[in-house]
């Protein structure tokens, strides 16, 4: 018999170790007879393993676990609290001088006798002074040359071929527009026609697309913003009615429109203009001129509808006999009024330039009844007191000076520019500008003795009275085909801008030089002078 | 002797140009104020003479109404920050006299503690 056995892998002292018996014998047992053959066979090992702990050994297996690092971020809320509020600027009350007898006169008198001497030597020491001679401060940078600033137009107007036929500023000096009709048609015409408008201030101004167009239904021959509302205007059409806009409306702008009465004009209308009202001096009226010889006062009322409330008539008849007329009166025959121009000095004194080439000089006050027998639901006045001498043709625009109570200036188709002072027919110089009409004149806002006229021939003259009478000191040329220039107007507020509008339908915005835009220091006695020249 | 001869004339009349010789504290105070401003308004080139209270309200004025009341507040406004320039460069110091030149005229302030006397003349040039 074999024994065998295996030891194990961790031998352990003291281990028994694996033992593995195996034997194998085959018990002899008792039998008859006489034992068999015994044999001694080996057979294969059977081993069991130990269950033993410690032959097993430690196993051990290292595992470990981790929370992943927690993420976190920062992130504030806050409900927002929002609250609507309205500004409104309102017209500045005006503040009078106090009454004498809230201050204690005695202290006055002896403030006064204080201060009389210091004061009347100071007066005299700067009488006699030349400390200042010549010398000339400069604040701004000085602009030499005349450039174009913007060249502004509306493709579709002028695809149809429509002209330029007025331009306005408004009240803050940053709002262009101008109106488009045709100024050559002698028929009557349905042609649509539009009034745009560009803000200068804007940055993204784009030349060829206005910040606002209105389309109107006839040509529309002027056009006028409103002193104060910045996009308030009103336009005189083809067809002799008068609409007011509201610019900054857009789904509908009109506002107030005369509409088609007997009140109405019959011609086209050739100026408005916005007057105060005498009362209010914060509401206007809109006054228009038109060629069938009436002037016509109109207050918007209520529901968008404009009503007379004042109304003139030029009847040939009626006119002062101030000037030989080479026309000699038959039965009640109009007199086309062609431009209007109100004198700054005195509010309800105008002067109307005439298709018969006369300037006259009107008044809204004037009391006598018109011969005419026009309908009307005002009763219509002759407003004329005074007949000035003839241009060669029509006049079409007329301009007063804002400087000089008595000088206004009249162009008209005989292209000359005649210079009338309100005291007598004849006019004070008379200069030839141009072969051609002229279809614009406008004395500067800043230079008294500086005006601009806009010719036939596609030029838009600077006149300076101070260097030279007869020729023009600075000719821009607008257009390169010359064709002509129907209309200029000088801004108020940036003095230095001038805009032009020309026959292509092409708005010109041209910044003058600072020689145009600064007045001199003796410029309003020089003026002064030139209106004292009257022939006695 | 007699080194006094009469001649029988009136003495000489007093150069024109000095202020009259008459006593003002003996003269009623309106009248006296007319007087004043008169005198200042008919010196040669005066174009304006206006008196302003210490509050910037006008008193007296030969002005239009805006002209004066524009005239009025931006030189009262002017006025305070004229003295207080000079006051805090030397608080000992005080401002007696303004005058603005500009390309048109000139412009003269009296300031006192309780008016302010203004002239506006148009220098010969």
């Amino acid at each position: 018999m074999a024994t065998r056995a295996q030891p194990g892998p961790l031998s352990q002292a003291g281990s028994a170790g694996v033992a593995a018996v195996a034997t194998v014998g085959v018990a002899s047992g008792p039998g008859p007879g006489r034992p068999g053959p015994l044999q001694d066979e080996t057979l294969g090992v059977a081993s069991v393993p130990s269950q033993w702990r410690a032959v097993q050994g430690i196993r051990g297996e290292t595992k470990s676990c981790q929370t992943a690092s927690i993420a976190t971020a920062n992130a504030s809320a806050q409900a927002r609290n929002h609250v609507d509020a309205q500004v409104q600027t309102e017209a500045p009350v005006p503040v009078s001088v106090q009454p004498p007898s809230q201050y204690d006169i005695p202290r006055l008198a002896a403030f006064l006798r204080r201060v009389e001497a210091v004061v009347i030597r100071e007066l005299n020491k700067n009488w006699q002074s030349h400390a200042f001679d010549g010398f000339e401060v400069n604040w701004t940078e000085q602009q030499q040359m005349v450039s174009c600033l913007y060249t502004l137009g509306y493709p579709p107007a002028q695809a149809q071929g429509l002209h330029v036929t007025s331009i306005s500023w408004n009240s803050t000096g940053s709002v262009v527009a101008c109106a488009y009709g045709r100024l050559d048609h002698g028929d009557w015409s349905t042609l649509k026609s539009f009034v745009c408008a560009w803000n200068l201030d804007r940055r993204d101004l784009r030349p060829q697309q206005p910040s606002a167009v209105v389309e109107v239904p006839s040509a529309v021959l002027c056009l006028a913003f409103h002193p104060t509302q910045p996009s308030h205007v009103a336009g005189g059409l083809y067809s002799g009615e008068v609409l007011v806009w509201d610019l900054s409306r857009l789904e509908d702008p009109l506002l107030w429109r005369t509409g088609l009465t007997d009140d109405t004009h019959t011609d086209p209308v050739s100026q408005v203009v916005w007057l105060p009202e005498p009362g209010h001096s914060h509401r206007f009226q809109v006054l228009s001129v038109a060629t069938d010889g009436k002037v016509l006062l109109w207050q918007g009322i209520g529901a968008g509808q404009l009503q007379l409330t004042e109304g003139f008539a030029l009847v040939m008849q009626q006119l002062p006999r101030s000037t030989k007329l080479k026309k000699h009166p038959h039965g009640e025959t109009e007199v086309g009024a062609t431009a209007v121009a109100f004198s700054s000095f005195d509010p309800r004194l105008f002067i109307l330039g005439t298709e018969g080439g006369f300037p006259l000089k009107c008044s809204l006050a004037a009391g006598e009844a018109a011969l005419t027998r026009m309908p009307s639901s005002v009763p219509l006045r002759a407003p004329a007191q005074f007949t000035f001498s003839p241009h060669g043709g029509p006049i079409y625009s007329v301009s007063c000076s804002p400087f000089h109570r008595n000088l206004f200036l009249s162009a008209g188709t005989d292209g000359h520019v005649h210079l009338y002072s309100m005291l007598q027919a004849p006019p004070l110089t008379s200069l030839q500008l141009s072969l051609k009409y002229l279809f614009a004149v406008r004395w500067s806002p800043v230079r008294p003795l500086v005006f601009a006229a806009a010719s036939g021939k596609g030029d838009v003259q600077l006149f300076d009275l101070q260097k030279s009478s007869q020729k023009p000191t600075v000719l821009i040329k607008q257009t390169q085909d010359e064709s002509p220039v129907y209309c200029l107007e000088f801004n108020s507020q940036q003095t230095q801008l001038l805009a032009a509008g020309d026959a292509q339908g092409t708005v010109k915005v041209w910044q003058l030089s600072t020689e145009f835009t600064e007045q001199g220091p003796r410029e309003a006695e020089d003026l002064d002078c030139l209106a004292a020249e009257v022939a006695t | 002797m007699n080194e006094w001869t009469n001649t029988g004339r009136e003495p000489d009349p007093l150069p024109s140009f000095l202020p009259g010789p008459t006593a003002p504290g003996l003269g009623e105070p309106q009248a006296e104020v007319e007087e004043t401003l008169k005198r200042i308004q008919s010196h040669k080139g005066v174009i304006g003479t206006m008196v302003v209270n210490a509050e910037g309200i006008p008193i007296r004025t030969t002005l239009d109404n805006s002209t004066t009341v524009q005239y009025a507040g931006l030189l009262h406004h002017l006025t305070m920050k004229a003295k207080s320039t000079v006051r805090d460069i030397d608080p000992q110091n005080d401002l007696t006299f303004l005058r603005i030149r500009s390309k048109k005229h000139e412009i003269m302030v009296a300031p006192d503690k309780e008016y302010l006397l203004i002239v506006i003349q148009n220098p010969c040039e």
